[in-house]
């Protein structure tokens, strides 16, 4: 009895085991391959597939970002994604301190968050041909504020929503206080809400940074030279030639995932409650 | 220890009244002075472009009012129906394969994995694939399964399972399930963190007296846990809903829509429509037809989504 019992444990420890592993080596596999082939010599495409790069080397890495000139586009992709997080958090925080912080009528608030959420459903192809007329009629085509501008807007809903929960959760006796001690509504917001809220602010920040840094439809389609593309775009360039480079094109995925992966060990916190609109929080 | 938590929203009306009458409309009146300008602006900044849309969709490109000529255009597009056809495929591949591993990879850890240290590196490790961007993530595809230099095959064949190449992205079968393996790798850990942060809120006590009872782990799941977990199905279902529409990138880079049009999804569609054929009239057409659907869709399923809208 005991013996089977001790067996039927160990099966079950083995199942786990194994089930977790596979899962892990699917992941873990395509990054692993990724970054090996980045790490590949010129020389070494040409022979045979090798599962380790035989002769380890950055060769691809200056080859991408200075003989091709990515650098400017990962410039660009800073400037913008950096452009879209004040824009998006500054509107953001307009729109949710009065529903948060003063008593505004409960149904204007339902309806702010609603309509917020609902522009989260919105697929961007289904705008992409207004939009590219707008951006043309403006002769912001091709220009870097095209891209700021729409980031913003679709990151509003998130950043109501995750501004909306970091709002909520200082108690609003804080900033009565000072109000008491004849602060203005200005000062206790800048003196008293804004310090509270940096960890939320930059949060929220990172996350909509990510986003931004991920875009590629409208960077595609609204920029034409490096006076605008953003990062994404230029890996996409290195897909789709001819004869596909392939340690370059590696390396240039390197570089794309490799900002967002740094900033969210700073954010994954939060990263689940924004992609949820809240639903699931760490406590 | 942090943990993640499913938050459902509280019962409303259980908000405290929190001033007097004078000095709420004071804040009242503050409250839609710094409210109502920025929500103005991007209002209108939001809509121009639906109305702009309806104008292009009903005229001509020098203006004039053509009435629904685009509209059965799209319609009798026989690519456009491929294009449907594609994203339902795509769908039904991604959904159930997602929310079948979430799940299993869910219930696994909640019961199995106690070590809060390797919980949290487990959530950790299923954040990152969320935020690596689609261009990369179809880079990596590429790799894998590119003709010639694709590593899936070099490994099948090394193994012995396949014996020539096998051509992932030329055959329009294999090439769905290319794209939609990229779907599911990239998206399956988010199922699973937010079924797993469900687990954590099903109360230990009916679980315990279930056992009590005799309950097996599965009926134990069947009666208990699915109970607490179906409002988070329908939330994933409609998140994952909405993001199979707006899928372009990884397919762009890993296909291009082909072959042919067998990975042609709705969006690729409208985007070939607009930038390659550059027929703004029925691409226009059909992103009405994607709004208005989906703003139907919405209004029908948003009052069931289970999130704290006060």
């Amino acid at each position: 009895m005991r013996f089977t019992r001790r067996w039927l444990v160990a099966i079950r420890v083995a199942l786990v085991v194994a089930g977790l592993g596979v899962a892990a080596f699917l992941y873990a596999f395509p990054l692993y391959w990724l970054v090996a082939t980045s790490l590949k010599g010129k020389a070494e495409l040409y022979q045979s597939i090798t599962l380790f790069p035989r002769h380890p080397t950055l060769e691809s890495y200056s080859s991408v970002l200075f003989e091709r000139g990515f650098w400017v586009l990962l410039k660009n992709s800073v400037i913008v994604c950096a452009a879209t997080v004040l824009v998006t958090l500054a509107v953001g925080l307009v729109i949710t301190y009065p529903i948060t912080r003063l008593t505004v009528p409960p149904r204007l608030r339902v309806g702010v968050l609603n309509w917020a959420l609902s522009l989260r459903f919105l697929p961007p192809v289904a705008v992409v041909v207004p939009y590219f007329a707008i951006v043309r009629t403006l002769q912001i085509y091709n220009q870097p504020i095209a891209l700021i501008g729409i980031y913003s807007l679709f990151n509003l809903p998130f950043a109501i929503w995750m501004l909306k929960g970091f709002l909520t959760e200082i108690p609003i006796e804080l900033e009565e206080a000072a109000l008491v001690d004849g602060a203005n509504r200005w000062t206790s917001f800048r003196r008293v809400l804004l310090p509270l809220a940096a960890p939320g602010l930059m949060a929220a920040a990172t996350i909509v940074f990510t986003f931004a840094w991920s875009e590629f439809l409208f960077a595609l389609i609204l920029t034409a030279t490096p006076n605008a593309q953003t990062f994404p775009v230029g890996v996409q360039g290195l897909v789709t030639q001819f004869e596909i480079i392939w340690n370059d094109m590696a390396a240039s995925g390197v570089i794309a995932m490799s900002v967002p992966l740094v900033l969210m060990v700073v954010a994954r916190k939060y990263m689940v409650a924004g992609l949820t609109f809240g639903v699931i929080r760490e406590k | 220890m942090s943990r993640l938590v499913a938050e459902l929203p509280a019962p409303t009306g259980t908000e405290p009244v929190r001033a007097g009458r004078r000095r709420r409309s004071r804040q009242e009146r503050l409250a839609y002075t710094i409210l109502l300008p920025a929500l103005g602006t991007v209002f209108v900044i939001v809509t121009i472009p639906f109305v702009l849309a309806i104008w292009q969709s009903i005229t001509s490109d020098d203006g004039t009012l053509i009435g629904f000529r685009n509209y059965t255009r799209a319609l009798g597009n026989p690519l456009f129906y491929d294009a449907l056809r594609a994203t339902g495929l795509y769908a039904l591949i991604v959904l159930p394969t997602e929310i079948a591993l979430g799940l299993g990879f869910a219930l696994l850890v909640h019961r199995a994995v106690k070590r809060p240290g390797l919980r949290a590196t487990l959530y950790v490790l299923a954040v990152l694939p969320l935020v690596v961007p689609p261009v990369a993530v179809g880079v990596v595809a590429r790799l894998i399964y590119a003709p010639g230099y694709g590593v899936l095959n070099y490994v099948l064949q090394s193994v012995g399972i396949a014996h020539s190449e096998i051509q992932w992205l030329s055959e329009p079968l294999l090439a769905m399930g290319s794209v939609a393996s990229v779907d599911i790798w990239q998206w399956t850990p988010f199922v699973y963190l937010v079924l797993f942060a469900g687990l954590q809120t099903v109360p230990r006590e009916s679980i315990e007296a279930a056992q009590v009872d005799g309950a097996t782990w599965w009926t134990q799941f069947i009666y208990i846990e699915l109970y607490y977990l179906r409002p988070l199905f329908l939330l994933i279902l409609f998140f994952r809903m909405a993001d199979v529409l707006r899928v372009f990138d990884h397919v762009f880079i890993l296909t291009g829509g082909g072959p042919g049009t067998a990975t042609q999804l709705l969006s690729l569609y409208i985007y070939r429509i607009e930038f390659r054929f550059f027929d703004g009239g029925q691409a226009a057409a059909l992103a009405v037809m994607v709004l208005v659907s989906i703003s139907v869709l919405y209004s029908l399923v948003t009052r069931a989504l289970p999130l704290e809208r006060a």
